[in-house]
Parts: C-alpha cells; sequence; structure tokens
C-alpha cells in the first residue's frame, strides 16, 4: 500500500482560501454586452493570511495519478473530511495506480473560469450550481466545439434562504406569516425601519448579499428580488426587466445594503459575529445557518442569538453543487476512472450522510432529511414550496445590468501610504495599478477621494464624481511617489471624520475607507486606542468601513486586523504579487 | 444527470428506420401482453422459457483471468443494476469479472455505440424503440453486420403519472380524474395552483415528461398523449394526429411542460432531492416510482400513483454487443451476467425495485411485493387497457408535432 504518499497530497489544506468568484468573467464570455470588465490576470488569492497558488497541478509521483479538483468553497469542511476518507481507503485505478485529490475551494465562477482558460488544469469540478456549469459549456462550445464539463450529477442540495435574526422574524410575523421578499421590502422602505414593526430599539433594517457578479448568491439573490417584484415564478424576460416598476423596487431594496462582497462565508461570519447591529438579515444557504446553529454554545462559531431561515414566499433558488468531469486532453482515460471512483465514493451512503450532518440535504435520496435539518437548527425540511426558473443567459445578463444601475451607491475614501519605504521592492509601482483596478470597477455614481501620506497627509481629491473623474482619478493615482515617513493613525483618523460629515449628506451610500499601508505608524499624534475608540463609537451611528491592507512583510497585520474588525470590514495581506487581485476583491464590497 | 448539450436531432432516414422498429416492438408488446394474467404478469414476450438457473445452483466456471464489462443501461434500473453487480461479484461467475455499469439515455448510448465506444459490451435501454435505429445505422456504417449478438428480455413496467398525494388530493378535488386531459387544463392556468384549489403558495402547475427525441419514456409520453386525447386505444391515424383539435391542444400542452429530463430516473431523483417546489406531477415508468415511493415519504411526504387510461409495455431488453472491441472473454462474461440477471434472486430484487419480472418463477403478488405493500399508493397489477402502437407515419408526426411545439414554430 502506497497511499501513506498520497495521504500528504490529499490531507494538504486547499491552496486558495477564499479565492475571488468572477461570475461576470464568465459570463462576458458567453453573453455579449458585458463590456467593461475584466478578468482576473490571474486566479491569485486576494484575501487576508493565504499565500499565492500555483495555477497548474504539481507532478504527481509516479506511481500514482492526481486529480486536481476545484470546487465551491461552501462545501469545504465536507470536502475536506470526504477527501481524507478517500485517500485513506488506498483506492487504486484499474491500471494500480494510487489516486490524489488535489481539492481546491474557491468561488464558483473561479471553478469554471480557471479550467475554461486552462490557467488551471482541473480533472474534475463542482461549481455551487449547475448555472456555471451551463455558462461553461456554452462558452466551451462556442470556442472549441465542445462541452467544458461532461455530465454531471448533484453532490449536495441547500436552498437560498434569507437567513434572519429570530426576533426580527418574529416582529415580521414569522413562523406564522409566509415572509417573502415583500416584507422586506416593506421594512427596508420604511425610513423609521424596525419602528415600523414596533421595535425602534433595533435601528434602521440592514440587509446583505454578495456581488452578483462576483458570487453565486449574490446573482441568485439579485435574480430572485426582481421574479418578486414582477410577481412571476418562471420565465422572467427582458421585457419584465424594463418594467419601472421593478427597477424602483429594486433600488429600494438595495438601499438597505450594508455592503455587497464576494462571499457568502463572509457575510454568514460578520452576520454571527457582529448581531443584528450589523446585519439584520442576509442571503445565505441554508446550509450555513444550520452549521452556525449547531455550533457548541460559546464557541467562535456560535451566534449571539438565534437565527432562522427565512424560505421566501415569492420563491428562491436550489443551489446543487454538480459535479463533473473536464473533457480536455489533459484529462487521460486514467484520471475518468480515478474520477469516477471519486464521485462515487462522495456520493456513497456515509459520505452523503456526513454531508447532512454538516447541514447539507443528500443528493442520495435514500436518505431521509433528520437532524440537523431541522426546526431547533432555525430551518424547514418541508421548504422551499416554491422555486424560481433559471432564466436565460440574456435575461440574468439585463438582470446585472440592472442592478448596476440601481445598486446601493458608494462614497470611498482611498489612503494611500506613500512612505520611503513604498519604494522598496517595487511596492509603489505595483500598487498604483491595483488602485487603479479598484477606480476602474467603481460605478458611475460612486463618489471617490484620495488621501495619500506620509509623514504629513494630502487630499488630492475629495468626493468627486467617478463618471466625470475617472481619469483625473487613475492620473492622481499614477503621480503617487514614496518618500517621508508614516503618519498611518491619523490619516485613517482624517478620512474618517470626512466620511461622517459627508453621511450628514449622503446618508444612503456605502462608505468606506481602503487603508493600503506598509509598515507601522511613525508620526500620528493620535494613539491607535484612540483611533480604534473613534471608529468604534461612530459605528452604529454612522456605519463607515475601513478596509485595511498590510503591504510587504513590515507591515503590523495585527493592528490592521483590529482596525478592519472594530468597524465590520476586513483585513487583506498584500504583496506586489497579489496586490491588483487584493482592491480588486475589496471592490466587490461596493 | 444532467447533460451538457442538447441531443442532435436524428435524420429522417434515422427517424424513419426507428419508428419503423418502434411500430414492430410496439406491436409485439401489445399483442404478447394485453392477455397477461394479472396474478403472474411474467410470461416471457421473448420467449426466454423457463427461469434461468440461480447462480448458486450452477455457477459458471470462473475465468482464469480477470475480465471488464461496460454495460449501458437506462437509469430507471439504477437500483437494481447496482445491486446486482454487487452480488454478481460474490458468484463463481462473476467473481473474476468487473461490470463498469454506464448510465446513458438510448439515444446517448446508440451515438456511443456508433461511436465505438470500447467502454460498451452490453446496452440495455428501457425498451427496445431506440433499437431499430441503431442497427440500421451501424449496418450502414459497418458494412452489414449485426452489432447484437444476442437479445434478451430482464423485466416489464408501464406508464404512470406519479404526483404528491397532497397535491393529488387537491386536483381531484378540482378535476375529478388525472389524465392528460386535466394535466392539459392544470399546465393551462395562469394563476397555477391559485385557480386550482386556491394555493397560491404551491406556485404554477409544474408536470415533467422526459425529451421524447432523446428518452424513450418521452417518445411513449407523446402515443399515450395522442391517445389520450382521441379517446382511441387503436388505430390511431394520421387524421387523428393533425386534426387542428389535437395539433392546438398537444402544442400548448408542450409547451407548458416544466421538465424534460433525458433520463427517467434522473427525473424522478430530482423530484424527490427538491420537492413539490420542482415538480408537481411526472409520467413515469411504473418501476421508478415505486423505487421512490419510500425515499418520497423521508423529504418531503407520500407519493400518488395513477395509471393512464391507456398503457404501453416497457420490456428492459439486454442486448450482448458483436463488436470487435468485445474480446471472447467479455462476450461470455456478459452472457453470464445475462444469467445473474434473469435468476431469480435477482428478479426477485428487479420486483423490490418495482419490476414485473421476466422469470416465470417469480410471483408478483407476494406479502412482501411492492405491489402489495404500495396499493395504498395506488399500485395495481391489472392495465386497463394496452394501446396499440400507432403507424410509423403517425409516431414521425407525433415527433415532429413536439419538436415544432417546442421549439415555437
Amino acid at each position: 500500500m502506497d497511499h501513506s504518499i498520497q495521504a500528504g497530497h490529499g490531507r494538504n489544506n486547499p491552496l486558495w482560501s477564499t479565492p475571488l468568484s468572477r461570475w461576470l468573467s464568465v459570463i462576458s464570455l458567453v453573453i455579449a454586452g458585458l463590456a467593461g470588465c475584466e478578468r482576473p490576470a490571474a486566479p491569485a488569492p486576494a484575501t487576508g493570511a493565504s499565500t499565492a497558488a500555483p495555477t497548474k497541478p504539481q507532478p504527481a509521483q509516479v506511481n500514482s495519478v492526481e486529480l486536481v479538483f476545484p470546487y465551491g468553497s461552501e462545501k469545504k469542511a465536507w470536502i475536506d473530511a470526504a477527501t481524507q476518507e478517500f485517500v485513506a481507503s488506498g483506492v487504486k485505478t484499474a491500471s494500480g495506480r494510487s489516486i490524489v485529490i488535489k481539492p481546491l475551494p474557491m468561488g464558483s465562477g473561479d471553478v469554471v473560469d480557471e479550467t475554461l482558460s486552462g490557467r488551471l488544469q482541473a480533472h474534475i469540478v463542482s461549481p455551487a450550481s449547475a448555472a456555471f456549469v451551463k455558462l461553461g459549456n456554452a462558452k466551451s462550445q462556442a470556442t472549441t466545439g465542445g462541452p467544458l464539463v461532461g455530465q454531471t450529477q448533484d453532490l449536495v442540495l441547500s436552498p437560498v434562504v434569507i437567513a434572519m435574526w429570530k426576533p426580527m422574524a418574529e416582529a415580521l410575523g414569522w413562523p406564522k406569516k409566509e415572509i417573502g421578499w415583500s416584507d422586506v421590502l416593506a421594512v427596508a422602505n420604511d425610513p423609521s425601519g424596525w419602528a415600523s414593526v414596533g421595535k425602534p430599539q433595533w435601528g434602521a433594517f440592514r440587509f446583505g448579499h454578495t456581488h452578483p457578479e462576483y458570487s453565486n448568491s449574490g446573482l441568485m439573490a439579485v435574480i430572485a428580488q426582481i421574479y418578486a417584484f414582477t410577481g412571476k415564478t418562471a420565465n422572467l424576460t427582458l421585457s419584465d426587466l424594463q418594467t419601472p416598476k421593478v427597477a424602483q423596487q429594486l433600488e429600494q431594496i438595495q438601499r438597505s445594503l450594508v455592503h455587497y462582497g464576494d462571499s457568502t462565508g463572509f457575510f454568514a461570519k460578520k452576520m454571527f459575529a457582529g448581531g443584528p447591529a450589523y446585519l439584520s438579515a442576509a442571503v445565505l444557504y441554508e446550509n450555513t445557518i444550520i452549521e452556525t446553529m449547531t455550533a457548541p454554545p460559546g464557541s467562535a462559531g456560535a451566534p449571539a442569538m438565534p437565527v432562522v431561515a427565512i424560505y421566501p414566499k415569492e420563491g428562491t433558488f436550489w443551489s446543487d453543487h454538480p459535479i463533473g468531469i473536464v473533457q480536455r486532453a489533459w484529462v487521460t482515460a486514467e484520471h475518468q476512472d480515478a474520477a469516477n471512483q471519486y464521485i462515487k465514493f462522495l456520493l456513497s451512503r456515509p459520505q452523503q450522510t456526513k454531508a447532512m450532518s454538516l447541514g447539507f440535504r443528500p443528493s442520495d435520496v435514500g436518505i431521509a432529511l433528520a437532524s440537523p435539518i431541522e426546526a431547533s437548527s432555525g430551518v424547514d425540511p418541508k421548504q422551499p414550496v416554491t422555486t424560481l426558473q433559471a432564466p436565460e443567459a440574456d435575461v440574468i445578463n439585463a438582470s446585472i445590468e440592472l442592478w448596476r444601475v440601481h445598486k446601493k451607491k458608494s462614497d470611498i475614501v482611498l489612503v494611500m501610504d506613500t512612505s520611503g519605504s513604498m519604494g522598496k521592492d517595487r511596492r509603489m509601482d505595483n500598487a498604483r495599478p491595483g488602485a487603479v483596478a479598484l477606480l476602474e470597477m467603481l460605478g458611475n455614481e460612486d463618489r471617490f477621494s484620495l488621501l495619500s501620506f506620509s509623514t504629513k497627509s494630502n487630499w488630492a481629491m475629495r468626493s468627486v464624481k467617478v463618471s466625470d473623474h475617472r481619469s483625473q482619478a487613475i492620473e492622481s493615482v499614477n503621480n503617487l511617489f514614496p518618500g517621508g515617513g508614516t503618519a498611518l493613525y491619523d490619516s485613517i483618523s482624517e478620512a474618517y471624520t470626512y466620511l461622517v460629515s459627508q453621511k450628514a449628506v449622503n446618508s444612503d451610500r456605502i462608505s468606506a475607507i481602503v487603508v493600503l499601508t506598509d509598515g507601522e505608524d511613525t508620526e500620528s499624534k493620535l494613539r491607535l486606542a484612540g483611533l480604534l475608540s473613534q471608529i468604534q463609537s461612530d459605528r452604529e451611528r454612522q456605519p463607515i468601513r475601513v478596509f485595511t491592507i498590510g503591504y510587504g512583510n513590515e507591515a503590523d497585520g495585527k493592528i490592521l486586523q483590529n482596525i478592519a474588525d472594530k468597524s465590520g470590514a476586513k483585513f487583506f495581506k498584500g504583496t506586489p504579487q497579489n496586490i491588483r487581485q487584493v482592491f480588486k476583491e475589496i471592490a466587490t464590497f461596493f | 444527470m444532467n447533460t451538457p448539450t442538447d441531443a442532435p436531432r436524428l435524420t429522417f432516414l434515422g427517424k424513419f428506420v426507428m419508428l419503423l422498429f418502434i411500430a414492430g416492438a410496439l406491436g409485439a408488446a401489445y399483442y404478447l401482453w394485453p392477455k397477461a394474467k394479472p396474478a403472474s404478469p411474467s410470461a416471457d414476450p421473448n420467449g426466454t422459457g423457463a427461469a434461468q438457473p440461480s447462480p448458486t445452483q450452477s455457477p459458471r466456471e470462473a475465468t482464469a483471468n480477470a475480465v471488464t464489462i461496460g454495460v449501458a443501461y437506462g437509469t430507471e434500473k439504477k437500483r437494481w443494476f447496482t445491486w446486482a453487480v454487487e452480488q454478481f461479484a460474490q458468484t463463481p461467475a462473476g467473481k473474476n469479472v468487473t461490470v463498469n455499469l454506464v448510465p446513458l439515455g438510448s439515444v446517448e448510448a446508440s451515438r456511443a455505440i456508433l461511436k465505438k465506444d470500447k467502454t460498451i459490451n452490453v446496452w440495455s435501454p428501457a425498451s427496445s424503440l431506440p433499437k431499430g435505429e441503431f442497427v440500421s445505422e451501424w449496418q450502414m456504417q459497418f458494412a452489414g453486420q449485426n452489432p447484437i449478438l444476442k437479445s434478451e428480455s430482464l423485466a416489464l413496467t408501464p406508464m404512470v403519472f406519479v404526483m404528491w398525494a397532497e397535491r393529488y388530493e387537491a386536483f381531484m378535488g378540482k378535476y375529478k380524474e388525472v389524465s392528460f386531459k386535466t394535466i392539459a387544463q392544470a399546465l393551462a392556468e395562469p394563476g397555477g395552483w391559485n385557480s386550482i384549489a386556491s394555493k397560491p403558495q404551491w406556485g404554477l402547475f409544474k408536470f415533467g415528461h422526459t425529451n421524447p427525441a432523446s428518452s424513450n419514456s418521452g417518445l411513449v409520453t407523446l402515443v399515450l398523449m395522442a391517445y389520450d386525447h382521441s379517446g382511441k386505444s387503436r388505430d390511431l391515424t394520421m387524421a387523428d394526429i393533425t386534426s387542428v383539435p389535437f395539433v392546438e391542444w398537444a402544442r400548448k400542452l408542450q409547451r407548458n411542460v416544466t421538465g424534460l429530463s433525458h433520463s427517467t430516473g434522473t427525473m424522478m431523483q430530482e423530484m424527490i432531492q427538491r420537492g413539490p417546489s420542482t415538480y408537481d406531477c411526472l409520467f413515469v415508468y411504473e418501476n421508478t416510482a415505486i423505487d421512490y415511493i419510500a425515499n418520497a415519504e423521508g423529504r418531503w411526504g407520500s407519493l400518488k400513483v395513477v395509471y393512464p387510461e391507456r398503457n404501453i409495455w416497457n420490456e428492459s431488453p439486454y442486448y450482448i454487443l458483436d463488436v470487435a472491441w468485445s474480446s471472447k472473454e467479455q462476450r461470455k462474461a456478459s452472457q453470464a451476467f445475462l444469467d445473474f440477471l434473469l435468476s431469480e434472486p435477482s428478479q426477485q430484487q428487479a420486483l423490490t425495485h418495482g419490476f414485473r419480472p421476466a422469470n416465470v418463477s417469480v410471483a408478483i403478488k407476494t406479502p412482501e411485493s411492492p405491489f402489495t405493500r404500495l396499493e395504498g399508493s395506488g399500485l395495481r397489477v391489472d392495465l386497463a387497457d394496452v394501446a396499440e402502437p400507432p403507424a410509423p407515419d403517425v409516431l414521425a408526426n407525433l415527433l415532429l408535432s413536439w419538436q415544432r411545439a417546442r421549439s415555437g414554430n
């Protein structure tokens, strides 16, 4: 038995911790008309603490066959455990070679996009929903005459739901009354927020879903909202999207969004850790709620109070996790043999049972739904009663376009370190195109400010409308040069104070600061404690997120993580190699 | 399984040859089966004779060397065949044989073999409908050789409507019967379940059958729809299916059909996985419905089975291929697996999964039989009427009408 060699591979943690889902890049290749959207230069990770991933499989042992397996990261816990068992079982191919699995959790868009481009020579793939396989196959058919992925089987299922704090759901009438998008719209629309249902102490209704161009749950959320506003459950058409009422209601509901983002998991984590003050509700998967509700009380993953799944009465979608073998020359007959054995293993009764213990509905219908898919986990195994028909590609495209026009607008301050150390290792040379990428992804109606700092800070521009000043802003970024000390805290504070003043004028915008620094503070009068106190005290009243990028090895990640956490934002570790990708991921929040 | 692309359309010649065969196959089934005794419907339509020997009674000598065979099959037999492969491996005849099951729809399997897919040594579709086109295409491409070495029927099953019990009650409340006529009426309700039973939360009425261009059960569905509309069970004519009322009715119905899977088993599995929000009702093989009734209880609740007024038999043929890539050992192994499938234990297992056994020594109406246990779900052994297969030109026009309706022409 030589599986001990493979165990090393199989047990490797996935290479990409939370890579970007590049929905748009897949869709734009399939559907004409999605201009202005760049494909990522490489599938490098953009999130904090992750390391760069290779884009091609490493050579496997001669006596083994290796399967590169990118998959939607929602099922990481299950795939990790199942793969470990598969490797330990010592299964071999017909020719006697051992099977090595290299599981790579990532956004579903990237699963297809990276395989389609050949940057990742995957052998089997499993995005979060069949829509990605359809889009990938359509693109592949157009360019190569054949599909990218062969026949697929659903590994596990989970409905897309609105996760809401139980007391809030009850205030809306749940569980006696069926709740849907119309109820969310009503409370989101009311200027008095939760006071409209007799709960003034809860403040405004704060809603969240991911960016529809980058994440499956975000796209499903936007399409479900549009369906609800048309009153349909099937056959969504382009003319439906042109109805003024649909656009108006979409804009209204989007106004309640705290921010977007590329990862459903991030929303879940933030919602459950931040409590109702951070988010009243978010669009998540049913399994995410179960995972949280079954976490041991007092553990890091346990929620502050119970959360329930709302299955929108107007209808929702299934996340069906299809798995299939890639149809490319690098997939040999032996790879297929190995892939079939691995898929069979994942669909076997013990592994399907394990998936259910983690909150998924098993694909194997021989397994009756049971704990933890039950009311005590905040979910209802007899729901959803209404599902929506997946629209055609052109309608998906038009839905995204409609969302772009009516999404919540942003007011962004970029706080850029231009201290002398930024001249090392081409840091500034690489940071500039990253910041430009952020600017290019902002919407026309968004507002942008640039505050550079070294020993002192300097406003290059304040709250300019992106559509009118994009070129000027890019030029300003390209004119940043290193020199001087690092007045980090004073500069963040200055930007924060400025956005607070702007918030009084533009309260319906996503307000955020993006800070890039490569070192510790050396010049500020303000201490860290003072800064943290400032951004925390205003969080409730004036939610302004401070996204931080620790650039290079000398930045203090702990301090930057602390600043991001206090404001309910996210910390990223940047390098000259991945900085462009980091900026692009941050852009998905706006 | 989900298929990556739409299936290519058949050539006209292909369709014609296929339809000729369909006519013959359906004709044979019609004349052989309608008079079968209810209590023992295991009469052998293909003359396979008495029960096959049990592998434990007369095991074949194991071959010295291991051999692998690939069996392309319709997913309606998935659970039976999966069991059979595991059990066969425990027998003397099967211990050196590895059986690879390749789940493929009828047209897909035919196409794979025509492309000389060397992983397939045996083909077992749901019925003999696709055989005619397959043999004809093979003979055209490869100079007249018959690619089928041996053909035997494994088990039989008719067609049924399967509906969630709660929705069946609501449906019956309004329409009084489940038939293609009432299904068409429900599909045409603009308010869906709100109009049918004041249940707006159930959404539109959702009905599915498989794709007639790629799946046997879909083609059978078209035939039975036409008969249902005509009110006849034989002599379906071109005049019947080209009459304006029928064409309009069928077109409207087909445009409202929700699902068009390539595989009956996969479609039924989806109904259980996703529940009534995805399908209210399917038209499937009886055995497929039986196979999933218990699973439905564990997910969304009870299922109700309803037989159409007129029915058609599907006989699950087993074709051992006479192809260059099948070695002598593989052919022997294919025969050994066939022997096992027809043995009493395997036929008993087929009955467990809802098939009516081909082996006459296996009784259908025992206390443990699903036909006894699941009577409450609507199962019954007798078929009221078995429809006569229509003439090839009628079938060709039915398929053409369907393609036009779906493409919106």
